[in-house]
């Protein structure tokens, strides 16, 4: 079969970093390619040679055969390379349609004016021609991330994309739309379309891709077919060393009742109730797991729990008071340690430094702040305690938080929040986009935060996380806990089964249907 | 490479340059202004010499190549900079000629009428220039620093008046300019808290709120001063005039210069002052935390609202002491139709790139401006709709790269290649997950 790209020897020099290291890549027209490795390895700067937007230093860049050399992604588009970024780069007000066709509008009247019946049909036709469901009219605002998503594909392919790459597509996707997009992807490529994806998920490439190129430290650790490896391997290629352990975690030394949710009830953004009559407690000692497909009013209810929302209805009681009216302050000084869901949104200022990002929710602490007089030196030892601990990378506290990877960023958040001695941590995807050890690392502290007495909310969509840390495991659907389950014996696919919406006891069918697709936001 | 690459390649050339500006040192930051300034006046010298040209005039004021101009561009910049000075260089001072006579004309002091002018300005400027700057740091427009100027001017020119008679001479003067700021500060601080108020608990737009309340305020106090509390003994709209002990002290400058470098220090100190409520206290990192990232702000504790409403009083608090200080140093009293030196003041902070510190520069050069104006109105022939054009061109092509460095900051935030820039780091820390949140989890 021809060969679709080929990055012939590819290196490309940052001031001080080396972040592609004579990199070889081959990829076959017709196949979906996985660029597997964990953050950092020089996946995205790879593509991002490939898409015209950074000059390779060294190497040559094959497009069908040819040498090429592309100043700006128009040049890579014209040579039928597109590329779909982690964030959508959608306009939010104008429809499918609009937003397809947007730069390259038909025209009409001596091109005063957009041929809009033109490019309604052509869109129709793409979508048709590859099965996509999707609305030419519906809005970008209304869609779900999924049908955006496929919104950008057809955005590229409107284009003349002959090669697609896709920067982590399911980072922002519930399982279902994860097992949609695969399904686009296997339509693609039956009509001569390459794909391209970019990935740490070791499941995801070896159920979705053809070919599996590692990435380690910038270098070409090895491609090889996705179904002739093992995941142990994948595993090792991607670190370099034996990995994928089991969590071993001693049995719970409960004590008393740290937090209690009592039938609290929560709104979302748009008004509509998220959370419906909730009730769980969390002991001191143990790890209280939330599992569920996102979207299923996780983030409603730990925002009421963290003070960032009100709750309609119920109590909340911490540490044996009723903290329902508490500002989010008055929780933190509570000694309430929150990893936030959106750490670019909450966790994180973008434009301070890590200094400054280090006391965030302490900054009237009397740690930090005596009379309100911010003591900056504690603040950069501080910085530095957590940098060094919790290895964040380039050990840099003056950089703007923007400019660290998300799982440095995260790291940073993780330490931040671990180190305000709490009484209740409440994390919510604490190891989302963090490599495999840092995932490790992150584990260890929280259950050692557990050893020593503290009330530990854990709340995932990766099963494996919340079944290995909890020690009882609540699963979420549509706002309601469906059970709460002991996370040793339960099954997966009984678990899996109450996250659909099932009670895998009675067996009677969806208890709310269609609620798991319009999940992730 | 054929054109398509050339259009790629300026555009990635503009990009790069917009990166730049956004990460330039404070250093680099005065060079792009000083460049900005000198290029300013190189398009104005074209400009003043198109004027000159299509202008008829009796005698040519300059002639250049053998061609005659009614206006001299060189000498309208001399007149608009060093005049606002009070021309302090000496004519045989010719460096380049190699003539090293003094530099400093002759009898020329720096306590000279012009240079009190220019002065006069800049402490008016730099009390609205930091209330702006303050609402903006907390991501509030706050376009009513006019307003608040107003309310605090009539409500210290009043409260001053009819405390004076308590108190006299010196005694009268410790006591009652503490009086009139702390009046001014007072009521415009709380003028400002209405719109902060408004937004905080009703999120009503603040630029709207305050566009409005300008007008409320400058319709009120005509109404104040034109009958209840007018002079009977003046044809004007003004308020009786304070008495001589009211009046900021001249210090070194002459009374009729209208300036009081006591006024000029207090305004520097609160550049100080603001400067380190931001950046060193708890309050000020609620404020600028508010002001960037909102949601953040909120994550970390900070009660929006009110910071919204204490940031606004505090904006307007410094708009009412720029009017306490423009009665009690300049008029005397309170007079309609107070020079907009409000509005001004966005064009001061923004200047300044909303920086507290660089309030102080901008507002002196703004200061300079104005009064270099009135020289080259009277020194050379040019009309003041031209001198109007070039101080345009000046704010215009100084405030630009602050302007663009505002814009860029945002556009270079979504640029997938920033991460990478910044992340030099060990190698193989390449910058993957550029910036963006890598969601999902790593397997097992």
């Amino acid at each position: 079969m021809a060969t679709a790209v080929h990055l012939d020897g590819i290196t490309k020099r940052f001031p001080g970093v080396v972040a592609n290291d004579d990199v070889d890549l081959a990829v076959r027209r017709g196949t979906v390619h996985a660029l597997l490795g964990e953050n950092g390895a020089g996946k995205t700067t790879l593509m991002n040679v490939l898409y015209g937007l950074y000059e390779p230093t060294d190497g040559q860049v094959y497009v069908g055969g040819e040498p090429r050399r592309f100043d700006s992604p128009r040049d890579a588009i014209d040579a039928g390379v597109g590329m779909i970024h982690q964030h959508f780069m959608l306009v939010d007000p104008m429809t499918v349609t609009e937003n397809v066709t947007l730069g390259n509008e038909p025209r009409k009247w001596l091109g005063l004016t957009v041929d809009e019946e033109r490019a309604r049909r052509e869109v129709v036709d793409l979508r048709d021609r590859y099965g996509f469901d999707v609305d030419p009219d519906a809005r970008i605002e209304e869609v779900g991330v999924g049908v955006q998503q496929r919104v950008e594909i057809l955005k590229a392919l409107y284009r003349g994309a002959e090669v697609l790459i896709l920067d982590e597509p399911t980072a922002v996707l519930t399982p279902q739309e994860v097992d949609d997009l695969f399904a686009v992807f296997e339509e693609l490529t039956a009509q001569g379309k390459t794909i391209i994806f970019i990935t740490h998920k070791l499941g995801e490439a070896m159920h979705a891709a053809d070919e599996i190129t590692v990435l380690r430290d910038g270098r070409n650790v090895g491609t090889v077919p996705a179904d002739e490896v093992t995941r142990e391997e994948l595993a090792e290629m991607m670190v370099g060393r034996e990995v994928l352990r089991t969590v071993e975690k001693p049995p719970a030394d409960r004590g008393e009742r740290v937090l209690a949710v009592d039938g609290v009830s929560v709104d979302d953004d748009r008004g509509v109730e998220a959370v419906s009559d909730v009730s769980f407690s969390v002991r001191a000692g143990e790890v209280f797991g939330i599992a569920g497909v996102d979207g299923n009013g996780q983030s409603e209810l730990i925002e009421a729990v963290t003070g960032l929302r009100d709750p309609t209805a119920g109590r909340i009681v911490y540490r044996g008071e009723d903290v329902t009216d508490w500002s989010r302050r008055r929780r933190i000084e509570a000694r309430m340690s929150y990893v936030p869901e959106d750490r670019h949104e909450r966790g994180l200022v973008m434009d301070f430094d890590l200094t400054q990002n280090g006391i965030l929710g302490s900054q009237h602490s009397d740690e930090f702040a005596c009379d309100g007089r911010l003591d900056w030196d504690a603040a950069r030892d501080h910085a530095e305690t957590i940098i060094e601990e919790y290895d964040v990378r380039p050990p840099n506290r003056r950089a703007a938080a923007a400019s660290f990877s998300g799982g440095n960023q995260q790291k940073f958040i993780v330490g931040r929040e671990f180190e305000r001695d709490p009484a209740l941590v409440v994390a919510t995807h604490p190891t989302r986009g963090v490599d495999i050890g840092s995932t490790e690392f992150i584990h260890d502290r929280l259950l050692a935060l557990r050893s020593s007495g503290v009330a530990v909310l854990l709340v995932s969509s990766n099963l494996e996380e919340v079944r290995g840390l909890s020690d009882r495991l609540a699963v979420v659907h549509d706002g309601e806990i469906m059970d709460v389950v002991d996370p040793e014996s339960a099954t997966e696919e009984e678990i899996g089964l109450l996250m659909a919406g099932e009670d895998p006891s009675d067996g009677s069918g969806p208890v709310a249907a269609g609620a798991t697709n319009e999940g992730g936001r | 490479m054929s054109g398509d690459d050339r259009s790629g390649g300026a555009r990635r050339r503009g990009r790069a340059a917009l990166e730049r500006l956004v990460r330039a040192s404070a250093a680099e930051r005065v060079f792009i202004s000083t460049a900005a300034l000198v290029l300013s006046m190189a398009v104005g010298v074209v400009i003043v010499l198109a004027a000159g040209r299509m202008t008829t005039c009796g005698e040519a004021a300059a002639v250049y190549f053998g061609v005659g101009f009614c206006y001299d561009p060189f000498a309208v910049y001399d007149s608009l900079f060093l005049g606002a000075l009070g021309n302090p260089i000496n004519p045989l001072f010719r460096p380049l000629e190699g003539q090293f006579a003094p530099p400093f004309r002759r009898g020329w002091s720096p306590l000279n009428g012009q240079m009190a002018v220019t002065l006069r300005e800049t402490t008016i400027l730099v009390f609205t220039g930091l209330s702006v700057a303050v609402a903006f740091r907390a991501g509030i427009f706050n376009i009513g620093t006019q307003g608040q100027l107003v309310v605090g001017a009539l409500a210290t020119a009043l409260a001053a008046l009819y405390a004076s008679p308590l108190v006299a001479g010196l005694v009268g003067t410790l006591v009652l300019i503490p009086f009139g700021l702390l009046v001014g500060a007072l009521s415009g601080g709380l003028y400002g808290a209405i719109p902060g108020a408004l937004k905080a608990y009703a999120d009503a737009n603040e630029v709207i709120t305050t566009i409005m309340l300008n007008f409320v305020a400058t319709g009120v106090a005509l109404y104040l001063v034109a009958g209840p509390f007018k002079d009977p003994a003046s044809a004007a709209n003004e308020t009786v005039s304070l008495p001589g002990y009211a009046i900021f002290p001249p210090v070194v400058f002459e009374p009729r210069d209208d300036f009081s470098v006591l006024a000029l220090l207090f305004g520097v100190a609160l550049v100080g002052g603001v400067y380190y409520l931001l950046e060193h206290t708890a309050f000020g990192y609620d404020i600028r935390t508010s002001g960037i990232q909102p949601e953040a702000a909120e994550y970390g504790g900070v009660d929006a609202e009110r910071t919204v409403v204490s940031s606004m009083a505090i904006s307007g608090a410094l708009g009412g002491l720029g009017g306490a200080v423009y009665v009690l140093m300049i008029i005397g009293n309170y007079q309609t139709g107070i020079p907009a030196y409000g509005f001004d003041g966005i064009t001061v902070s923004i200047l300044a790139g909303n920086n507290p510190l660089g309030v102080g520069f901008a507002a002196f050069l703004f200061g300079v401006l104005k009064s270099g104006s009135i020289v080259v109105d009277v020194n050379t022939g040019a009309p003041p709709q031209l001198v109007g054009v070039l101080r345009g061109l000046i704010i215009l092509f100084v405030a630009m790269p602050e302007f663009f460095r505002l814009l860029g900051r945002r556009v270079v935030a979504i640029e997938p290649e920033r991460p990478v820039a910044t992340d030099g780091g060990r190698p193989g820390d390449g910058g993957d997950d550029a910036g963006a949140e890598a969601g999902g989890e790593v397997d097992e």
